[in-house]
């Protein structure tokens, strides 16, 4: 029973709870709570399928452990095919992690070095723009992004964001962007990409990865919001959302930002919600092991 | 290279792209040399390294002169920079979207505009 159940978890954990979870507004309230939910049913996903293939070796080897099999060679071609696929997934996942990884680390040092060379440093006179990771490149579009490091991280502001932005708008965008950098969002979001791209699209939903993407923007939001209040922040959001003045490309843009501008007219703190989500994240994790992996591990003995 | 911190390898690529970009010709690693030694003790070498790393990196193109190798800039300044950005604009369109670079917020749609302008009076006409 023991391996049908776990894989039945990890299928359910994987492609079935993310679609419905994203669609939980509420979860917005406490995005630091709702992305270390989203962490443990990963997490809970991946120990679930690992523990369905590896019990399923044990119990075809293992004569007491239930599985109506036959004695005899079929037992360890099971038990065979069941290792493999262990491996498999393991493999799969280490490869995956590996490959966008360095993808990533090659994109941002390459992009970081062009920024180093074309765009300008800040102003010195300004000392709200200070800070030597900051660059200012010539461009007609309000940009701001960053680009993560352990060293030599930097923080990227087009022209058109510092003339279309007041200077507590700025400020907003700078404490949101130093929010990324300092927390290393990036890590978080890197595991979910290669937790959806390992894994065939069937049973590891995109929902999970925008979800995510979604949270730790609301995370950093949060931050900047500490610093500024909402509204600099809201009016920040709106002027870069908005794009070029004259240019008028349209983006296929989901609705992100306009979640993002809503949630910053509630400035309560949900503690309820936040403990049950954090209590949810700890029995998505401890629930399976206890009911399932245990008495499976004990059964070994 | 050796012996020259990278930082500086920095320095001196943006101090040659300069170069690079106010001439008005290709110029010659001599050419290039003589510019920049006019304000810090430089090696005919270390400008011979550097460019050829840039070379290399595909931000100056080399062409041969009569004997001499000549280099000019991938592009001017401008296009230089639209391609980066252009570059960054794709990572965080939605659908092949990598981690590379965290965006601030990326460009509305349309119905997103009408939506977004509403969330921002409303926080607007809050207290």
């Amino acid at each position: 029973m023991t391996p049908v159940v776990l894989a039945l978890l990890a299928v359910l954990l994987s492609g079935a709870v993310p679609p419905g979870l994203a669609r939980v507004g509420v979860l917005h309230r406490a995005p630091r709570a709702a992305l270390v939910l989203w962490q443990a049913i990963a997490l809970a996903a991946v120990l679930a399928a690992l523990g369905a293939s590896l019990s399923l070796v044990t119990s075809a080897l293992n004569p007491g452990a239930g599985l109506s099999l036959h004695p005899g060679p079929w037992r360890s071609v099971v038990a065979t095919i069941a290792l493999a696929v262990t491996a498999l997934v393991i493999g799969r996942l280490l490869l995956t992690a590996h490959l966008v990884g360095t993808r990533t680390r090659t994109r941002r040092r390459q992009h970081r070095d062009l920024v180093d060379l074309l765009a300008s440093r800040a102003d010195p006179d300004t000392p709200e723009l200070g800070g030597s990771d900051l660059r200012i490149i010539e461009h007609g579009a309000p940009l701001a992004y960053c680009l993560p490091a352990v060293r030599r991280h930097r923080l990227v502001l087009s022209e058109a964001a510092l003339d279309l932005l007041a200077p507590d708008e700025l400020e907003a965008v700078l404490a949101h962007e130093r929010a990324h950098l300092r927390a290393r969002h990036d890590l978080v979001l890197e595991a979910f990409t290669v937790l959806h791209q390992a894994f065939p699209a069937v049973v590891s939903s995109s929902a999970a990865l925008e979800q995510v993407r979604l949270l730790v923007e609301m995370l950093a939001d949060d931050d900047a919001r500490r610093r500024t209040g909402a509204k600099p922040l809201g009016r920040a959001l709106a002027t870069v959302a908005a794009g070029p003045e004259q240019l008028g490309a349209l983006a296929a843009g989901g609705f992100a930002v306009v979640a993002r501008v809503e949630r910053l007219r509630d400035d309560r703190s949900h503690r309820v919600l936040a403990a049950t989500l954090y209590a949810g994240a700890a029995a998505v994790l401890a629930v399976p092991t206890v009911l399932v992996a245990l008495p499976w591990l004990l059964s070994l003995w | 290279m050796y012996g020259v911190p990278l930082r500086s390898l920095g320095e001196l690529e943006r101090a040659a792209l300069d170069v690079l970009w106010a001439a008005t010709e290709p110029l010659s690693v001599r050419d290039i040399h003589t510019a920049l030694a006019l304000d810090r003790d430089l090696a005919y070498t270390t400008v011979m390294t550097v460019l050829d790393r840039m070379a290399k990196k595909d931000l100056v193109t080399r062409s041969r002169e009569g004997r001499a190798f000549v280099y000019r800039a991938a592009g001017t300044r401008a296009a230089m920079t639209a391609d980066l950005m252009r570059d960054a604009l794709a990572e965080f369109s939605v659908d092949d979207r990598g981690t590379a670079l965290v965006a601030f917020v990326t460009e509305a749609g349309e119905e997103e505009r009408e939506a977004l302008r509403r969330a921002l009076a409303a926080l607007e006409d809050q207290p």
